[in-house]
């Protein structure tokens, strides 16, 4: 059933061009960020590590959490017309499938946005006149940034499938965004969604998910959000009646 | 002035002026806190210049944002409900109705800034800065980002009515806030064709370095103006251009 409900998913995002949207924050990003890195050579002198660090903080703190509250708003946004809540709240499938085809969705194409934004920092630091090797960190920070990703987007879904409009949850989800920076900024950035994007892209510290227990006590709180924010979006759209 | 009371009595229940508070409540928070931690660092830090040129950088980055959603939440609701046809078929020109969900955003927009200069006053008056409350600074201020901001509002009204899809909406503000941030990093010249990049370039105070020393500069007014009539004329251009394409878009 729940196959059956992702490429349902699939088929209502066709033609919806979200590819587009998916490559112009990464691009943008990456942009900016290597005009940066490019202009400052003189202070930036840690290569591969200093590009990460130009690209990754307009990406990983601003352009993603962003692009995810987007690509929700926009999974969810054909429900909210022509009172479609009604004809999908009265399948034959399972409530939990529903959101859970959508989260899966949203994970899918949130790996894309990854490896396209992987495949944009490489040309970058290519053209800029980096030498191979690449840093061996660059999996983990975006397989982390990945897993931080699905997390934040559970919420968004939530918020998405919630809220009528399409704006709302994307201005909360850079409320966020602010908010997770400032718990970071006080050390208590591992009990907040955006704050766990920021440490495990490792785009303000590189160094911040040095130790496994770090990585454990990242991976289980992350999977905590998960299951918390995903069976009270579950439980909600069980118990509340729809607004079609 | 019907029609722009009828855009207001459309939002009546959509709690924009809670939100659009909200979001500028965290960036009024995050600027005063960045100044505060500097006042607390450096005592002689604190003061009107360093202030407003703070809020003018984070307004680069939030007010296009904040802009791309108010005017989206404005335009959509006629997609929602699919109202503008129906909204054609009264006896008011297309472009009545486009200049009143123009005007209605400026009300918002103005209302923004106003709450702005509010919180900067209180703010300076509360941590009883040496020099005595600058009006003309704040009104400089004020003017600059309002006048940026229209600018803004009237591309992404443009957007939000031609394409269904917020979603491009959104990601034109989004793409607006980076360009503005990080528009100092360009060189003047390409700087000036991004209009969000206006809310530092309108700005009554820059910063210049001598050695390794920053020190807040005031710009005349005179210097600015140039500036301020691209700006105008590249807002006139939008409305006008948006303007002609929705009213004579079918629907």
């Amino acid at each position: 059933m729940l196959k059956r409900c992702v490429s349902a998913e699939g088929l209502k995002l066709k033609h919806s061009h979200i590819w587009i949207l998916m490559m112009i924050l990464p691009v943008i990003s990456v942009l900016i960020g290597c005009g940066n890195f490019y202009m400052n050579q003189g202070v930036l002198r840690k290569e591969w590590y200093s590009l990460w660090s130009q690209v990754g903080l307009f990406y990983g703190e601003f352009f993603f959490p962003v692009l995810i509250a987007i690509l929700c708003a926009m999974i969810s946004r054909l429900e909210h017309f022509n009172k479609n809540w009604n004809l999908v709240m009265t399948a034959p499938v399972p409530v939990s499938s529903i959101y859970l085809a959508k989260l899966i969705v949203a994970g899918i194409l949130l790996l894309f946005v990854q490896l396209f934004f992987f495949v944009l920092y490489f040309i970058g630091g290519i053209i800029s006149g980096l030498a191979l090797p690449l840093p061996a960190e660059v999996p983990g920070w975006l397989i982390r940034g990945w897993i931080a990703g699905v997390t934040i987007s559970s919420l968004q879904l939530a918020l998405s499938l919630k809220i009528r409009s399409f704006a709302v949850p994307v201005g909360i989800g850079l409320c966020s965004v602010f908010f997770g920076l400032g718990l970071y900024v006080l050390k208590v950035g591992m009990f907040f969604p955006h704050s766990l994007l920021t440490i495990g892209m490792g785009v303000l510290s590189q160094e911040s998910m040095g130790s496994s227990g770090r990585q454990l006590l990242f991976i289980s709180v992350n999977l905590l959000y998960l299951i918390i924010i995903s069976l009270g979006a579950i439980h909600r759209m069980k118990k509340e009646d729809v607004t079609a | 002035m019907k029609e722009v009371i009828l855009e207001f009595y459309k939002l009546r229940h959509k709690h924009l002026l809670l939100m659009i508070t909200g979001f500028l409540g965290v960036e009024i928070l995050w600027a005063f806190m960045a100044i505060a931690m500097s006042i607390s660092r450096n005592p002689g830090a604190g003061g009107w210049e360093p202030l407003l040129l703070m809020l003018s950088s984070m307004n680069g980055l939030f007010i296009p944002i904040l802009t791309a959603v108010c005017v989206s939440r404005i335009c959509d609701m006629e997609h929602k409900g699919n109202t503008w046809k129906l909204l054609s078929s009264l006896s008011v020109k297309r472009s009545r109705l486009y200049f009143a969900k123009f005007v209605c955003a400026a009300g918002f927009l103005c209302y923004i800034f106003l709450l702005q200069t509010g919180a900067i006053w209180l703010f300076g008056s509360v941590n009883r800065f040496p020099q005595p409350v600058p009006f003309v600074l704040l009104f400089r201020s004020f003017m600059g980002s309002f006048l940026t901001s229209l600018v803004v509002a009237a591309l992404q009204q443009w957007i939000s009515l031609a394409v269904k899809n917020q979603a491009f909406a959104l990601c034109l503000g989004m793409a607006g806030g980076f360009l503005g941030l990080a528009a100092d990093l360009f060189p003047e010249g390409i700087r000036r064709i991004f209009i969000w990049s206006y809310f530092t370039g309108l700005s009554p105070v820059v910063q210049t370095y001598t050695g390794e020393t920053m020190i807040f500069h005031i710009r005349k007014a005179v210097e600015i103006l140039p500036l301020m009539g691209v700006a105008a004329v590249m807002g006139v251009l939008l409305f006008w251009l948006g303007n002609m394409h929705i009213s004579y878009k079918d629907i």
